[in-house]
């Protein structure tokens, strides 16, 4: 197994064996520093190219193995007794089948990471670095904070779970309603930040998976929960949709103009199901309107199909009942264009507060191509030129030189 | 473990003193509530209103003594209680129940050598 493979490995199995680790021995630090002492000594053990198969149970073993270890030395300095049957390995487990021998504790883990007493800023980062796997530096990418910032925030965030004493257990299933929003939006900006920075590169891959496997373990845990089935449904739509989101130059393409044929029709359908649950449980949630929004883009076959617009916008007026934000307005301002008039467009976001949207790519955005659909082409260029401005991904910033190109002079 | 639970209200809704018909109801519901905590409850006791407070600042060697309460803030520190708790999903389960007559907060927060 190479490096890169190797890696891949070290983050799929990061979220299972830090939560089953950390729900046995009820302190993060512990099965984070177990665990990534165990991937130094897998790299010791075996020279790139001869891991072992099973990387995933080695690495567990190995990891319970440090961390019963440094626990014993800790009780020894602490002179506390030994309870014997708590500091053995699980015997039994390690001869079953080895795909039962990390016991799967995400979600516990998940429940932790997003609990309300973590700090807000904080919950997207934990959950990504020790439920995915990513790397201090590609979190602190993510977030736009450099990485000292985000190291302090993950420090501080364990310290306040060990602390105040938030429990290493699934919370009551009363409570659980009230825990889940906290999740979601943790999972939502965890997923956006991975669709973010990924044109279908590699390291991003397992990590998507993961989220999307998380999100149908939350269904199956909310059975009647129309939100959860609702991100369920998005981070499918989204995913489905990778393998067309940038063309063989790396260049952004954006929605309307993706090849559906491109489009990943298995994740099409599995979201589909998730959103029919969705709007039987609750149809003008704000997160399953958004679904359905997903799933009339996703409902194009190929390129010949007409574009949703009429029924696009139809979703955004009853969205924007729920939820009236600048992001749900300035989407449905291009809507408007398209069945309506380019006029009727601007007139909807010139109400929209210029001076303080400035710096927010999608009001340049959506402003720059209403401009250009209507002939008012310096506005155009300056909105693009805003855009530019305001440091986008390299697949946004390709895309952005082409438009520009396309302008006199 | 061992919590405070910081108990904070718009002491004004109380009125002057104990006498107080919201004083008295609230007394009365904080009683039943900590007979309801049982063993649970480890300490606490309701404050008379900031109008009564003095504040000792000390500041190296030096300390100054002032009227008043230590900040000017819109919900007052009332009343507290010290607990013992599974977990924090405990302490804020029962924080949650702590008798309030109105809007108000309750700052859970865990002792040392707990």
């Amino acid at each position: 197994m190479n490096g890169a493979a190797l890696d891949q490995v070290f983050r799929a199995a990061s979220g299972r064996i830090i939560g089953a680790l950390a729900a046995r021995f009820r302190d993060l630090d512990l099965a984070e520093d177990a665990f990534s002492e165990s991937c130094v000594r897998l790299l010791q053990a075996w020279p790139a190219d001869s891991a072992p198969g099973d990387a995933a149970s080695w690495l567990y073993r190995v990891a319970e193995r440090i961390a019963l270890d440094s626990l014993r030395r800790q009780r020894t300095r602490e002179r506390l007794v030994l309870n014997d049957s708590y500091l053995e390995p699980a015997g039994e487990k390690v001869m079953a089948d080895d795909r039962y021998i990390i016991p799967d504790e995400r979600l516990r883990l998940i429940f932790i990471c997003c609990h309300p007493a973590v700090a807000a800023d904080a919950r997207a980062a934990l959950t990504l670095r020790l439920v995915c796997g990513l790397t201090v530096a590609e979190i602190a990418r993510a977030f736009l904070v450099t990485e000292p910032t985000l190291a302090q925030r993950l420090v501080r965030a364990k310290r306040k779970i060990a602390n105040a004493g938030v429990p290493f257990e699934l919370p009551r299933p009363e409570l659980w309603p009230e825990r889940m929003e906290a999740i979601l939006s943790t999972l939502e900006v965890t997923y956006a930040k991975a669709h973010e920075d990924a044109a279908g590169s590699g390291p991003h891959a397992s990590f998507a998976a993961e989220v999307l496997h998380l999100t149908r373990l939350l269904t199956e845990l909310l059975p009647s929960s129309a939100d959860t089935h609702a991100l369920a449904a998005l981070v499918r739509y989204a995913e489905a949709r990778r393998p067309a989101r940038v063309d063989d130059d790396g260049m952004m393409i954006p929605l309307s103009d993706q090849d559906p044929a491109r489009w990943r029709r298995d994740l099409i359908d599995e979201a589909g199901g998730f959103f029919a649950r969705a709007s039987e449980l609750g149809a003008d949630s704000p997160r399953v309107l958004q679904a359905a929004l997903q799933g009339a883009w996703c409902a194009r076959r190929c390129l010949e199909d007409p574009a949703p617009w009429s029924q696009v916008l139809g979703l955004y007026d009853r969205l924007l009942v729920v939820r009236d934000d600048p992001v749900v307005r300035l989407n449905r301002a291009v809507a408007v264009a398209h069945v309506v008039g380019d006029n009727e467009a601007l007139a909807e976001i010139a109400s929209l507060d210029a001076i303080r949207l400035a710096s927010f790519p999608p009001f340049q955005a959506v402003r720059a191509e209403l401009c250009a659909r209507s002939g008012r082409m310096a506005e155009a260029r300056a909105a693009y030129e805003a855009l530019l401005a305001l440091n986008p991904s390299a697949a946004e910033r390709l895309w952005l030189w082409r438009k520009l190109r396309a302008f006199p002079g | 473990m061992k919590y405070a639970l910081l108990i904070y209200e718009n002491e004004a809704f109380y009125g002057p003193d104990e006498t107080g018909p919201e004083m008295q109801e609230i007394v009365r519901r904080h009683m039943a509530f900590s007979q309801e905590l049982g063993a649970k409850c480890i300490g606490g006791a309701g404050l008379k209103a900031t109008t009564t407070a003095t504040t000792v600042r000390m500041s190296g060697d030096a300390s100054t003594v002032h009227d008043g309460p230590f900040a000017e803030v819109k919900e007052q520190l009332g009343g507290f209680y010290l607990i013992e708790a599974a977990d924090l999903d405990e302490a804020i389960a029962i924080a949650k129940k702590v008798p309030m007559l109105q809007d108000g907060l309750i700052e859970v927060r865990p002792m040392l050598g707990g």
